[in-house]
């Protein structure tokens, strides 16, 4: 197993490498002049070059790249051009509101996913079945900023019920007379719709992989057996199907779960939930090299680890599997 | 799914504190973004403003109506003397939200600080500034090394700081070794505002909420007329991720202004609602067709003038703009009155499509172009005709039309196709081309790669010092600001004049004569320019004051009042 670890972990090294290089290289490929949105038509040329030297973007980009490389292993990731602020000071601000929304969201819709996956291919080809698996197939295929501002519009304007967008309510946050507790309900009512239409969106992902997987394990001899033996059907579902047949799921949970901390800039458009996806089109956009990358980086590193986790995590599960 | 049943059914419950009225006469106001930092040197976009503009003060600023400029942090008119080119500034008395006086000292450390760090927004406008020295705590004299036009108009508008917040900041900047990029990365958590609100709390992302600066000098001042306030004990700017959230917050009274232009889409919704007043103002915007005058075909002004000919604008302003805009003659548009050159172009007269076809025909074969099937038959009916054939026999080559993408600025994707429509009228093969903007801005402005673009500004200086910028043959080289490479000795003289004109009279005529020659040279086309229509709740607060640029104004926010009701009580 330690070898095996190690082994990973110097593959995530190389790649984490690999990465570092593409993102530098394709950054600076990429169309655009970060320092053109700062300069006012009446600046000369040799002040817009006082400008980028300042930035560090007048030196040749080999120099730029093992400058970007020594700062990368002291866990430097410069500056953002668009805030001034260090760029791990503005993913942190940001990191925390995307996990809170996107990791529950994924969690709920896994659990939704497995617990709805199983009863559909318990019963398999009923009406039970028919519906799940044709809800999941449609909910699968909807188009996001569609659902999300249709829910919006009717439980946020129409019916009035929940907030239309945000993660607070300044009404709330700054009154002097609110207490922690208001402040919490206040993230919770904010966090209804975004996650409502996030868990409609992925909890048929899941029950279809959960269902498929199901059925297969379903058709297993130790099934068969343990019905022979006269176990209930609830006991044989329960706890000799299901839990043989989540092991696909884990890997695709394990995933979305890495990918959650680059949020939707989609969804957190829409629902102006102040979140890291929306700053990594911003970032792309307007050309802040430091913070795309190091957003982007962020990602792959998370990725990286979670396979590494989930590998070992089958391992865990799975008694045949052993490294 | 318990728990998912749980938290949806605990956040339906609505928050205990919804109910409490802390916010009868606090504005607010709905934004698409929040401003980039605090930081005056570093936040210079429009977002940014809407919230910097109410801390940092200038010393003159632009009044409604004329847009002429009245003292502000000044107590009168800059005294100007010729024999040492020197302006004399009298300064009001003032305070800083600390409480501590606004005095000489703080302009001289601003300007000086412009000109040590060549802060990139600002150096252009004190370059020519040669000495800044306080006399006395009220007094500021400014030395010029040549005489600029720009100085009272653009450099006395400059926002000032707080030199006791700013002195040990740039020290600090001083002492590393890229001390422009320190100064642009300093994080302020608590500006000196010598405006009418200063920062109480941000929550990045979420909102900003301002309170009412105590020390704010117009407190019970009538400026030029207008009783100052601020007459609201705060704002909050609310972030919305898109315009169809922050119209529905303003249709749902979440907040009471939305501070950006409303499509017209949206405008059919909101009308319905007594509530919401709908504003149209004139914006300082130059939406533009620009030429590459550097290479075939484009540097033929004859061909360019046939294009000219052929551009509907109004076809432009009434199908894309959906009226919500209006036509542009001149560069410096209409709004603008005192540098606005009123003066039509030929091909700005309203003509049939035949008939523009017929001219830019006319145009060409004046010029020496020619067609084997022309444009126009015997009896002057248009017909589809063959490629455009320069004066040598040669093919005019097919064309592209760079534009911003769909997704950016739907209004100028859609100008750039249908004059692709119109070029194809005379036989000229072009094609739109939607690109990145700043993809688009780095072949144009970069490497002058491209025949022809549509671009646009929509927040231009009211001083028209972007008129020269713009044309000068010294701003042709590759980034310059001439993106066409216009190139006119005559032009190049008048803007020289004009810049160094401090009569404005004969600066206005200067520039008006500017306008005429690339009216009638066809560098650039100007199209249209876009009504800027604005939104706002006139339930909880009135006294909204229009001018160039929209409601959304510094004068507004000084002048508003609650409307009546709880609001108007809370204010009493």
């Amino acid at each position: 197993m330690a070898r095996y670890v190690t082994s990973r972990l110097a593959q995530i090294v190389v790649i984490l490498f690999m990465i570092v290089t593409i993102l530098f290289v394709l950054f600076r490929l990429a169309p655009g002049d970060p320092v053109s949105r700062m300069v006012d038509p009446s600046l000369s040329p040799e002040e817009a070059a006082n400008l980028i030297a300042q930035l560090g973007l007048d030196k040749p980009i080999g120099q730029q790249y093992l400058q970007y490389l020594q700062n990368f292993v002291q866990g430097n990731f410069g500056h953002s051009f668009h805030y001034g602020l260090p760029v791990g000071q503005v993913i942190m601000a940001k990191l925390p509101n995307t996990i809170l929304l996107f990791t529950t969201a994924m969690v709920l819709s896994a659990l939704a996913g497995i617990a709805w996956g199983k009863v559909a291919a318990w019963k398999k080809g009923q009406g039970a079945d028919m519906a799940l698996t044709v809800a999941a197939l449609v909910t699968h295929t909807l188009f996001l900023p569609w659902l999300a501002l249709l829910v919006i519009w009717i439980f946020g304007y129409k019916l009035d019920w929940l907030p239309i967008n945000g993660m607070i309510s300044a009404e709330v946050w700054l009154d002097p007379a609110s207490g922690h507790l208001d402040k919490a309900l206040d993230v919770a009512y904010h966090m209804v719709l975004p996650l409502a239409t996030l868990f409609i969106m992925h909890f048929g992902s899941y029950l279809l992989v959960m269902r498929s997987s199901m059925l297969q394990t379903l058709r297993e001899d130790y099934i068969i057996t343990a019905r022979a033996k006269g176990l209930t059907e609830r006991k044989i579902r329960n706890h000799h199907a299901a839990p043989n047949a989540w092991l696909p799921v884990i890997t695709s949970v394990g995933l979305s779960l890495a990918f959650s901390i680059n949020g939707g800039a989609l969804t957190e458009t829409v629902f102006s939930w102040p979140g890291i996806g929306r700053e990594l089109v911003m970032a792309v956009s307007q050309n802040d090299y430091p913070l795309a990358q190091a957003s982007f980086l962020l990602i792959a590193m998370v990725v990286l680890f979670a396979n590494l986790v989930v590998d070992l995590l089958y391992a865990y599960f799975d008694p045949r599997i052993r490294y | 799914m318990t728990v998912l049943l749980g938290v949806m059914l605990l956040a339906l419950a609505p928050p205990a504190a919804q109910a409490v009225e802390w916010d009868q006469n606090v504005l607010k106001i709905g934004v698409l973004e929040e401003p980039k930092s605090l930081n005056l040197w570093l936040a210079g976009d429009a977002w940014s403003n809407h919230v910097l503009q109410l801390f940092y003060q200038q010393l003159y600023v632009n009044r409604p109506g004329d847009l002429k400029k009245v003292p502000w942090l000044a107590a009168g008119e800059p005294q100007y003397d010729p024999q040492t080119l020197s302006y004399t500034v009298d300064l009001r008395p003032a305070r800083w939200s600390d409480g501590s006086p606004f005095t000489a000292q703080d302009v001289v450390f601003t300007g000086q600080l412009i000109q040590k760090f060549k802060v990139p927004r600002f150096f252009s406008l004190w370059s020519f500034v040669k000495s800044i020295e306080a006399v006395g705590d009220h007094q500021v004299r400014f030395v010029l090394n040549r005489p600029d036009a720009s100085f009272t108009s653009r450099t006395l508008a400059t926002p000032m700081v707080q030199k006791k917040q700013w002195e040990p900041i740039v020290k600090q900047c001083l002492a590393t070794q890229k001390p422009l990029a320190s100064l642009l990365r300093v994080s302020l958590d608590q500006p000196a505002s010598s405006g009418p609100f200063v920062l109480k709390s941000w929550r990045r992302g979420v909102f900003i909420h301002l309170e009412r600066n105590p020390h704010f000098f117009g407190q019970g001042l009538s400026l030029d007329g207008r009783p100052l306030g601020p007459h609201i004990e705060g704002i909050v700017f609310k972030v919305y991720g898109t315009s169809d959230a922050a119209i529905l917050a303003l249709r749902k009274g979440t907040i009471d202004f939305y501070w950006n232009n409303v499509q017209p889409g949206y405008l059919r919704d909101i009308a319905g609602d007594p509530a919401i007043q709908v504003f149209r103002n004139q914006k300082s915007a130059l939406y533009f067709m620009g030429f590459n005058l550097r290479r075939p075909p484009f540097d033929d002004p004859a061909l360019r003038r046939a294009v000219a000919m052929l551009v509907d604008k109004r076809f432009i302003v009434t199908r894309v703009l959906q009226n919500a805009g209006e036509v542009m003659t001149a560069l410096v548009p209409a709004g603008n009155a005192f540098y606005h050159l009123d003066q039509v172009a030929p091909y700005d007269q309203e003509l049939t499509r035949g008939e523009r076809v017929q001219k830019a025909y006319e145009i060409l074969v004046e010029a020496g172009y020619t067609w084997e099937v022309k444009p126009m038959d015997h009896a002057g009916r248009m017909q589809a005709c063959s490629c455009l054939l320069r004066p040598d026999g040669t093919e005019v080559p097919p064309l592209t039309i760079l534009t911003p993408p769909a997704d950016y600025d739907p209004q100028r994707a859609m100008s750039g196709m249908m004059i692709q429509e119109w070029l194809g009228q005379v036989g000229i093969m072009a094609a739109a081309r939607p690109m990145a903007f700043g993809a688009m801005l780095e072949k144009v402005k970069g490497h002058h790669d491209f025949e022809a673009f549509v671009l646009g500004y929509g927040n231009l200086a009211l001083d028209p010092a972007w008129v020269s910028a713009f044309f000068v043959s010294k701003n042709a080289g590759k980034g310059g600001w001439n993106m066409s490479g216009y190139d006119n000795p005559l032009f190049d003289t008048l803007a020289d004049k004009a810049a160094k004109t401090l009569d404005p009279g004969q600066r206005r005529e200067l520039v008006l004569q500017m306008q005429s020659i690339v009216q009638q040279d066809v560098p650039f086309l100007p199209l249209y320019n876009p009504l800027l229509v604005e939104a706002a709740r006139n339930d909880r607060f009135q006294g909204w004051v229009p001018m160039v640029g929209g409601i959304g104004n510094l004068w507004s926010l000084c002048q508003l009042r609650p409307s009546g009701g709880p609001a108007a009580e809370a204010a009493r």
